[in-house]
C-alpha cells in the first residue's frame, strides 16, 4: 500500500550546534564542535564525560527544560512555515513529540529529601506533570487536534515525525508539529556512564578507536501540512516525507539484534510506502551514536541494503540527544537536501575494518533529492524516515 | 570467606539468580553465554558491583573481558587488584 | 474501518484475567490494599488498589524474569492474558504484530531504585540494569522480547489521556495495513513515590469508598495494573468481543456530544474532587456507568473501562456501577442486567486541562 507524501514547511532546532536551524548548519559546515563537561549540574563520577549541551538556553522555572527546548523549536518551525496564531485558530492542529526525560516522574531532589525522611514538598513533581512535551505546545498555542507524547527511547522523535505524516494523510489534523524534546541531566548522564557506552574524549562516530557517545540536549520540530491548507495559502513545501518504516528487534533491553533484522525491515517499509527506488537516496543520515554495538550493526545493514550510498553521522556536532535525536536529524537531512550538501561526519579519522563502510570525512555535495534518516533505540526499536524535495509537486 | 565464596554470595544476590545456591556455580564455568548465562547487560552491571562490593574500578570492557571469564578469574582479579592496592 | 476486541487481559485491584473482573463486576467489590510510605512525617499505609503479578510464572520463567521490574511485569501479564483470552498464545512468533503501550507514569519504581543505587553508595556505583529497566518503553521491549514481536513498538504517555491517545496509533496502524493485529495496553504502577505524590496532592479520601458519580468529594483510591486488548481489523477475523467505531481525543468537549442519544456512557471519573464537576457537566440526561473503584485511579484506567465495555457488549446487558447509588451528577446511572442489544457503549476521559478521549465500541 502506498502512501502519500507529507509537506513539510517549516522547521526549527535548537541543540549544541546552534540555538536556531541556520545556525546549526553552519555550525556543521564550518566542521566546529566544542563538547566540555556538563555545567548544568555536578557529579561525583572521577571522570568528566564531556556532553553537548545548549548553553545559551535558559528554561522558564515553571516548565521542564525538556518541554521549554521543544516549544521553543515549535516556534520557530511555525515562524518559518509563516504560520500565524490568528490563521492557526481557524484550524485542526496536532503535537506529536518524542521525548525521553519529558515523561520521566523522577526528580532526584525529591527522592533525597524523601529518602532522608524530610517530606519533600511537591514543586518538583507538579513541574512534571505540567510539563508534557506534547501538551505544553498544544496549550501554548491553544491546539485543540490530537496531541501525543511517544516515549520510544532514542527512535522518539523519528517515531513522532512517522506518526504525525500520519495523521497528516489520514485527516486527524490539518497542520501537526512533530519533533522531539530532550534536556541533559544528572540521571541520563549517570546511567549512561554506568551503561560503559559514554566516551572520555570527544564521540567518533564509526572509528575504529570509537568508544561510545557524548550525550547532548535538544528541541526539534517540524511543521507537516495538508494539501488542503497548503493549497488555500499558496504555501510551497520545504521537502516531504516521503516514507516511515519501523520495527522491533525483540532481542535485548539494551543490545541491537546483531543481524540488524529490525533495521533491515524499517528501512524496508519507509521504501516502500512510496516506491522508492534504493539508488535514488543521495545520502544516509545515520544513527551513528559512536558506540562500538551500534555502529557495527548499522554500517553492516547499509552495506548490504544501500550499498555504496554516503552516509554521515551528525551526532560528532550535537551529541546523542536520545527522545530530540530523531527529530534534529530529520530537521538537518531536510535541510542538507536543500543544500545539495552534507557535512563531514565529524570525529571519524581512522577506518574500521569491522565495519561495513567509512563515512564522508569531508563536506560533500551531491545530485539527488531523496535523502534517509535512522534511528535505533533501547528496547530494540528501529525507525527509518526518507525525505525528498522533489515528492509531492 | 574466600574471595570465590563471596563472589558467588554477592553475583546471586545483586543479580538476581536467586534460583542458584553459591555451591551450584562452578569456579571455572564461563559466567557468559552457556554457564550462569549473564549477558552484555550483566557485564556492566558486574562492573558496579565490582566497585561497590570491593572497591575496584574496572574502566572498560576491554580490562573487564578478561577478568569476566569465570569465577575463578574474577577472583584472582579483585586478589591481585587489592594485593597491588 | 472498524477494529474487533479478540481478546482481554487485565490485572489490577479486582483480581487476574477476565473471569475475576466478571466477578468484582457482578459482586462490585474488589481487594482494597495499601502502599506503604515510610514518610510522610510518620509511616502511612496509603489506602489503594493493588496488582499482584504471579500468574505470570506460568507464562514466563522464572529464571527469565530475574532482572525484569514490576511495571514490565504487569505489562507482560497484561500481553498474555490478553493472548491466551483470545486463543492465539500457542502461536509462536509474531512478525505482524504492533505493540502499543500506554502509560501515565512509567516505570517509577525503578526509576526510584536506579536513583537510589547512586544516591546511596555514589555516582559510579549507579546501577545499569536499573538504567535499562527505567525507560518508559522497557515493559513494550519485554512485551516483544518474549513473544517474538518483530512488528513497530510504541509506548505514548499523556497522562490521563495515554490511554485514547495510544488507542488512535493503534486504530492507525491496523487501518494503513503496517500490522494484522495489534497488543494494545496500558500500564500504571503506584510505586512508594507515586503513593507519597498521591497522598501530597490529593490527602486521604473523605469517604471510605470510591464515589466517583458524587461532585465535591474527594473519594479517589489510587489503583494500579494493566489492561490489554488484542486487536484486529473486522473483516479479517471472527468472534471476539465487539467493535471499536471510533476513537476520538481533543480539547474542550461540548454536552450533545454523543453520536446517539441513547448510548451508556462508561465514565472515567475517579472520584478525584476537582473532576467531578467536569464529568457531570457533560452527561446530563445521558446514560452513564462507572467502574473505577474496581481497578482505583490510575491514567491507565481508561483501558479498564474499555475491558468492562467489551464484556458488557459481548454478554448483551449492562453490569451495575459499584458506588453507582449515590450520584447527583443529571444523568441516569443504568441498573445491572439491562439489555444492551443494538446499542452503543462509549468511554470517556477528561483530562485536568481541558482535553478528553471518547472511545465508541458497539456489537460484533
Amino acid at each position: 500500500m502506498t502512501s502519500r507524501p507529507v509537506a513539510i514547511t517549516g522547521m526549527g532546532c535548537i541543540c549544541a550546534a546552534g540555538n536556531n536551524l541556520d545556525d546549526s548548519m553552519a555550525s556543521m559546515f564550518r566542521g566546529t564542535r566544542d563538547p566540555a563537561p556538563p555545567l548544568n549540574f555536578f557529579s561525583n563520577h572521577p571522570i568528566r564525560y564531556p556532553v553537548f549541551e545548549a548553553r545559551d538556553f535558559v528554561e522558564p522555572p515553571d516548565l521542564l527544560r525538556t518541554s521549554a527546548l521543544g516549544l521553543h523549536a515549535a516556534k520557530e518551525a511555525l515562524a518559518d512555515a509563516g504560520l500565524d496564531q490568528d490563521f492557526l485558530n481557524t484550524l485542526r492542529v496536532g503535537v506529536c513529540v518524542g521525548t525521553t526525560v519529558g515523561c520521566a516522574i523522577s526528580n532526584e531532589t525529591f527522592c533525597r529529601e524523601y529518602r532522608s525522611l524530610s517530606a519533600p514538598g511537591m514543586a518538583p513533581l507538579e513541574r512534571i506533570l505540567r510539563s508534557n512535551p506534547a501538551a505544553v505546545i498544544a496549550r501554548e498555542f491553544g491546539f485543540s487536534g490530537p496531541c501525543q507524547t511517544i516515549v520510544n527511547a532514542c527512535s522518539s522523535g523519528t517515531d513522532a515525525v512517522g506518526l504525525a505524516a500520519s495523521w497528516i494523510r489520514t485527516g486527524a489534523c490539518d497542520i501537526a508539529l512533530a519533533g522531539g524534546a530532550d534536556e541533559l541531566g544528572r540521571i541520563t548522564y549517570i546511567g549512561f556512564i554506568a551503561l560503559l557506552i559514554a566516551d572520555e574524549s570527544h564521540c567518533k562516530p564509526f572509528d575504529a578507536n570509537r568508544k561510545g557517545l557524548n550525550l547532548g540536549e535538544a528541541g526539534a520540530m517540524l511543521v507537516l501540512e495538508s494539501e488542503q491548507v497548503r493549497k488555500l495559502r499558496k504555501k510551497k513545501a520545504r521537502s516531504f516525507v516521503l516514507g516511515y518504516g519501523s520495527a522491533c528487534d525483540a532481542y535485548h533491553l539494551t543490545a541491537p539484534r546483531p543481524d540488524g533484522a529490525g533495521l533491515k525491515s524499517a528501512i524496508a517499509e519507509a521504501l516502500a510506502c512510496n516506491n522508492t527506488d534504493p539508488a535514488s537516496i543521495a545520502f544516509v543520515n545515520a544513527h551513528g551514536t559512536g558506540t562500538p554495538e551500534n555502529d557495527r550493526v548499522e554500517t553492516r545493514v547499509l552495506a548490504e541494503v544501500l550499498p555504496g550510498v554516503p552516509f554521515l553521522s551528525t551526532k560528532g556536532y550535537t551529541g546523542h540527544t536520545l527522545g530530540a535525536a530523531g527529530a534534529i536529524e530529520a530537521v538537518f537531512t531536510v535541510a542538507c537536501l536543500e543544500r545539495g550538501a552534507i557535512p563531514a561526519n565529524i570525529g571519524f579519522a581512522t577506518p574500521d575494518p569491522e565495519l561495513g563502510g567509512t563515512p564522508v570525512t569531508e563536506n560533500t555535495s551531491f545530485r539527488g533529492t531523496v535523502a534517509l534518516s535512522e534511528s535505533l533505540a533501547f528496547g530494540g526499536n528501529n525507525s527509518v524516515l526518507i525525505f525528498g524535495t522533489a515528492g509531492g509537486e | 570467606m574466600n574471595t570465590k565464596e563471596k563472589l558467588k554470595k554477592i553475583l546471586i544476590t545483586d543479580l538476581n539468580l536467586e534460583e542458584l545456591a553459591p555451591e551450584d556455580i562452578d569456579d571455572s564455568a564461563p559466567l557468559f553465554g552457556e554457564g550462569l548465562g549473564l549477558d552484555s547487560l550483566d557485564a556492566v552491571e558486574l562492573v558496579v558491583i565490582i566497585q561497590k562490593h570491593f572497591g575496584i574500578e574496572i574502566k572498560d570492557m576491554e580490562e573487564g573481558r578478561s577478568a569476566f571469564q569465570s569465577i575463578e578469574a574474577l577472583a584472582a582479579y579483585i586478589d591481585r587488584r587489592l594485593a597491588a592496592a | 474501518m472498524k477494529i474487533a476486541i479478540q481478546g482481554i487481559g487485565v490485572v489490577g485491584g479486582f483480581g487476574t484475567g477476565v473471569a475475576d473482573m466478571r466477578q468484582a463486576l457482578l459482586s462490585g467489590v474488589s481487594n482494597r490494599s495499601s502502599v506503604h510510605l515510610s514518610n510522610c512525617g510518620e509511616p502511612l499505609d496509603l489506602s489503594a488498589l493493588r496488582a499482584e503479578t504471579s500468574r505470570l510464572n506460568d507464562f514466563v520463567p522464572i529464571k527469565a524474569q530475574r532482572r525484569i521490574d514490576n511495571f514490565s511485569k504487569l505489562g507482560l501479564l497484561g500481553a498474555y492474558l490478553a493472548l491466551e483470552d483470545a486463543g492465539v498464545l500457542a502461536e509462536g512468533p509474531q512478525e505482524r504484530l504492533g505493540v502499543v503501550i500506554a502509560s501515565g507514569y512509567g516505570a517509577t519504581g525503578i526509576t526510584y531504585a536506579f536513583l537510589d543505587s547512586f544516591i546511596n553508595d555514589g555516582d559510579i556505583c549507579a546501577s545499569p540494569t536499573y538504567f535499562a529497566n527505567s525507560v518508559h518503553n522497557s515493559a513494550a521491549a519485554y512485551i516483544s522480547i518474549m513473544l517474538g514481536a518483530t512488528g513497530p513498538s510504541s509506548t505514548v504517555s499523556q497522562f490521563h489521556l495515554s490511554v485514547p491517545s495510544a488507542l488512535q496509533t493503534a486504530w492507525l496502524w491496523l487501518a494503513e495495513g503496517r500490522v494484522d493485529r495489534v497488543l494494545f495496553g496500558a500500564v500504571d504502577e503506584l510505586s512508594e513515590l507515586i503513593g507519597y505524590a498521591w497522598y501530597r496532592q490529593r490527602g486521604r479520601a473523605d469517604h471510605s469508598d470510591m464515589i466517583p458519580l458524587v461532585t465535591g468529594r474527594e473519594s479517589a483510591i489510587p489503583g494500579e495494573g494493566a489492561a490489554f486488548l488484542l486487536l484486529s481489523r473486522q473483516e479479517e477475523v471472527q468472534g471476539g468481543y465487539c467493535l471499536i467505531d471510533h476513537v476520538t481525543t481533543g480539547r474542550f468537549l461540548k454536552p450533545g456530544f454523543l453520536r446517539t442519544p441513547d448510548e451508556l456512557l462508561i465514565l472515567g471519573a475517579d472520584g478525584r474532587r476537582d473532576m467531578g464537576a467536569n464529568y457531570a457537566a457533560l452527561t446530563e440526561k445521558s446514560n452513564i456507568a462507572c467502574f473505577t473503584p474496581l481497578y482505583g485511579s490510575m491514567p491507565a484506567g481508561p483501558a479498564f473501562d474499555l475491558a468492562v465495555a467489551s464484556l458488557m457488549l459481548k454478554e448483551g446487558k449492562t453490569f451495575a456501577s459499584p458506588g453507582g447509588s449515590e450520584c447527583d451528577f443529571p444523568a441516569q446511572v443504568v441498573p445491572g442486567g439491562s439489555s444492551l442489544e443494538g446499542s452503543r457503549v462509549s468511554s470517556l476521559t477528561l483530562s485536568d486541562d481541558d482535553g478528553y478521549g471518547l472511545v465508541n465500541l458497539t456489537q460484533l
